[in-house]
């Protein structure tokens, strides 16, 4: 069943193309999280919004606990399951989000002390 | 009236043909009931017309100095209304002539507006700001069917609008075919189901009583529209000095608010000062800036937290009660909630899952006391479902939540004992919680910081920066972009926010946008602000013509996703719902190919655009522009091409 965890195992053990092979995973991974609306309700940087979808870049979710949110989801999301998303792309989606740059610190970003202060 | 419009009767038709088809049909029936067919002949000149209709030696007067309309304006300008909101119709030629000339184009101040939605929609969000009605007039039939949705909103909302319709007169009185089309019988009958009073006087006393009558009820708790009809015949009708003195205006009542039962009250305080975890949910409370402070005096006398459900500014977002970001551990945990005016108390207290089976959680511990003060009650209709679904509460109030707040201060006072200090500790808990808030509103507006299109935490806080130190005002609410003004910005005056639609009527936003403007422009110059969604936007861009027209300064953003974002997410769910997956979600739900160029539009009615902006480095300087701009009095659009939510 986990593939995603699999396939980094072995991008790890062979280490060979590492970065290209990766690469690969993310991109079509960002493809699919582009064009299947992934970003419509989590935002195109995965960075969350309060009322459509929590954050999930660079995501803390085992790959497992990710595939069952997607196929399962709580309530509003919509359901991907096997049909429309084979666990293989779920794993390049996956991926990708894993590979999210890590954003900028709030500290570093004075604008957001300008604003409520406390 | 018999005046003017029976020359036919007195027979110059008799041999005369008049082109145009209606006319004629309708001229051949007066002709068939009242003498036999004659040949046909020229149309008669004017000197021939007055050659066969007046006696000799007698003109006919045609003009007349004062007329019912006039009355009507009189009535108007003592209930101290500012504007009158129009696009024109002729059913009202009469009163638009008087309010502008006769009542000399002040209190009320005739204001052109381009659709009737606008007309009365503007007074939705005045309202909100000013603390007080403006008026509305729309035409007959038609111009209430487009002035519906904005009713709609404002009563969902609680808020007055005076709106006034007019018919012409009486069958014999009426020009053939379009006074027909705008002439109704029941002239409120299309929007009845959503305005809390109308009539449709029969005379001139009548309006007069009426209308005084419905400006008291309108502003009454629950406040809502009401629609006045004024008949044709009416305005219209020569006004003798005689007939005027005996006409009279009735003072305005102002009738106290209906506040709580002192008993009521009591029980109220007991369970609110007995309780270890008490929270208190606002939603659409407050009117005035006492009634935040009031709110605000109660919070801390209980160190209870307040969850904002925003449906006014209610509560100051610096303030360390207020934790509406954890409204779902505090309900987990409440055993006593107090749910101020709740628009839906069962929506508040529930979470609702939305899959195929559609199933329904209690958001609050299962036993926790629910004590409503609430005009929920008094304004209740049976077709439209705005009442939302039915929620009991242990201790429920019917009062207005404003007016008997100082009331429930002083029962708690009397009843808090010795629990001064286990409050006390409560509030250092709360004040630790909300501490943690503000920095994990910041790390997460952190996250798509330098992305495009521009995040709207970005956005909101470039747009702050610039306007801290403006006395500025927010004319929209955050519920489309992730609530960041009451994450990150510091709203303390009753006046920075006013709420939202009400009733989910697209359109709201740029129409109450510009209402809310102009009362903001009245209180002395305050900046005011609109994030205004693309679609909203569509619905009613010419406001900004209204807007350039009668110099009133605001700030638009254009939330610029190019969607009908939240249809997107619908259909979407409905897609994978159905295994089909998401890929054309897009068909029907967005505005692509071609791109809409919004500043283009801006500048095409009148007023100053700007963009659009993608890069969000370019957006704190494209505001500044716009403010600047402001200043000279003009209305601004900034099309920022923005994520989402
Ligand atoms: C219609 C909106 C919507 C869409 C589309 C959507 N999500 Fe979600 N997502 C949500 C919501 C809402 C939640 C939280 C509640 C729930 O599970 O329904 C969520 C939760 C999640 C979580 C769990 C986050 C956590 O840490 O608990 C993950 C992971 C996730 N989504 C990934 C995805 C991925 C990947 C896609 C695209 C393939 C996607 N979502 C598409 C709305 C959406």
């Amino acid at each position: 069943m986990n593939i995603g965890k699999i396939a980094l195992a072995a991008l790890a053990f062979f280490a060979m193309p590492a970065a290209s092979s990766w690469a690969a995973d993310a991109a079509n991974g960002k493809k699919h999280f582009d064009n299947d609306g992934c970003w419509q309700c989590h935002g195109y940087g995965g960075q969350g919004a309060l009322l459509t979808g929590p954050q999930i870049s660079r995501t803390k979710l085992t790959f497992d606990q990710f595939l069952h949110q997607l196929r399962h989801p709580a309530s509003a999301m919509a359901p991907y399951e096997e049909a429309i998303m084979p666990d293989a792309t779920a794993s390049d989606i996956y991926a990708y989000l894993e590979a999210m740059p890590e954003p900028p610190q709030a500290k570093d970003l004075p604008l957001l002390y300008v604003t409520k202060s406390k | 009236m018999s005046g003017t419009g029976n020359v036919d009767r007195r027979g110059f038709l008799k041999g005369a043909a008049v082109a145009g088809s209606a006319t004629i049909a309708a001229e051949t029936t007066a002709r068939a009931q009242t003498a036999p067919a004659a040949p046909k002949a020229a149309a008669p000149t004017a000197a021939q017309m007055a050659a066969e209709t007046q006696p000799p030696g007698e003109e006919e007067k045609l003009t007349t100095e004062k007329t019912g309309s006039d009355f009507m304006v009189d009535v108007c300008k003592t209930l101290g209304i500012e504007y009158m909101a129009a696009c024109p119709g002729s059913t009202f030629r009469g009163l638009q002539e008087s309010f502008i000339n006769y009542g000399k184009n002040s209190k009320p101040e005739w204001l052109t507006c381009l659709h009737e939605e606008v007309s009365v929609g503007m007074g939705h969000g005045y309202a909100k700001v000013a603390g007080k009605p403006m008026a509305a007039m729309v035409h007959g039939t038609v111009g209430t069917q487009h002035s519906a949705m904005a009713l709609y909103n404002a009563w969902c909302d609680r808020v007055p609008i005076i709106v006034f319709t007019a018919s012409a007169g009486p069958i014999e009185d009426r020009r053939p075919g379009i006074e027909w089309y705008h002439t109704v019988q029941d002239g409120a009958a299309t929007v009845r189901d959503f305005t809390k009073w109308d009539d449709y006087p029969w005379s001139l006393q009548g309006f007069a009583e009426s209308t005084v009558r419905a400006y008291q009820l309108a502003t009454s708790q629950p406040q809502a529209p009401v629609l006045i009809t004024a008949d044709g015949k009416l305005q219209e009708m020569a006004l003798t000095k005689a007939a005027n003195a005996k006409l009279s205006i009735p003072k305005l009542n102002h009738p106290t608010q209906v506040a709580a039962d002192p008993n009521a009250l009591r029980d109220a305080a007991k369970l609110l000062v007995a309780a270890e975890n008490p929270v208190i949910l606002v939603d659409r409370y407050a009117r005035t800036q006492k009634g935040v402070n009031d709110l605000v005096r109660l919070a801390e006398l209980l160190q209870a937290p307040v969850v904002e459900n925003r449906g006014r500014m209610n509560f100051p977002t610096t303030h360390y009660l207020s934790q509406w970001e954890r409204s779902g551990p505090l309900l987990a945990q409440a055993d006593c909630i107090l749910a101020l005016e709740p628009s839906d108390l069962f929506g508040q207290l529930t979470r609702v899952r939305d899959q195929i089976e559609r199933t329904f959680a209690s958001k609050a511990r299962p036993g926790a006391k629910v004590i409503a003060i609430s005009t929920h009650d008094l304004m209740v209709r049976a077709n439209y479902q705005d009442f939302q679904r039915y929620s009991a509460a242990d201790v429920s109030i019917t009062a207005d939540g404003e007016a008997s707040m100082p009331y429930l201060i002083e029962a708690v006072q009397r009843e808090i004992g010795d629990r001064k200090s286990a409050f006390e500790a409560r509030g250092q808990k709360l004040l630790a919680a909300y501490k943690g808030l503000a920095d994990r509103a910041r790390a997460e507006a952190a996250v798509a910081w330098d992305l495009g299109p521009i995040s709207s935490a970005r956005m909101y806080a470039e747009l702050y920066n610039q306007v801290k130190d403006l006395d500025w005002a927010l004319l929209s609410d955050g519920g489309f972009s992730s609530n960041w003004p009451h994450r990150l910005w510091p709203i303390e005056k009753s006046y920075q926010f006013m709420g939202g639609s009400g009733g989910g009527g697209v359109g709201y936003q740029p129409v109450a946008a510009l209402g809310g403007a102009l009362a903001h422009r009245d209180a002395g110059g305050r900046t005011a602000i609109s994030i205004t969604g693309d679609g909203e936007f569509n619905m009613a861009p010419h406001t900004l013509w209204t807007a350039a027209h009668h110099k009133i300064p605001y700030l638009t953003i254009i939330q610029n996703n190019r969607a009908y974002h939240q249809e997107v997410m619908h259909i979407q769910h409905m897609a994978n719902r159905h295994n089909r997956g998401v890929e054309n979600a897009v068909i029907g739900t967005t505005m692509r190919d071609p791109n809409i160029s919004y500043a283009r539009i801006a500048e095409g009615y009148g007023a100053v655009g700007i963009g659009p902006i993608t890069d969000p480095k370019d957006l704190g300087p494209a505001i500044k522009r716009g403010l600047d701009a402001m200043k000279s009095g003009q209305p601004v659009l900034i099309d920022a091409v923005m994520q989402p939510r």
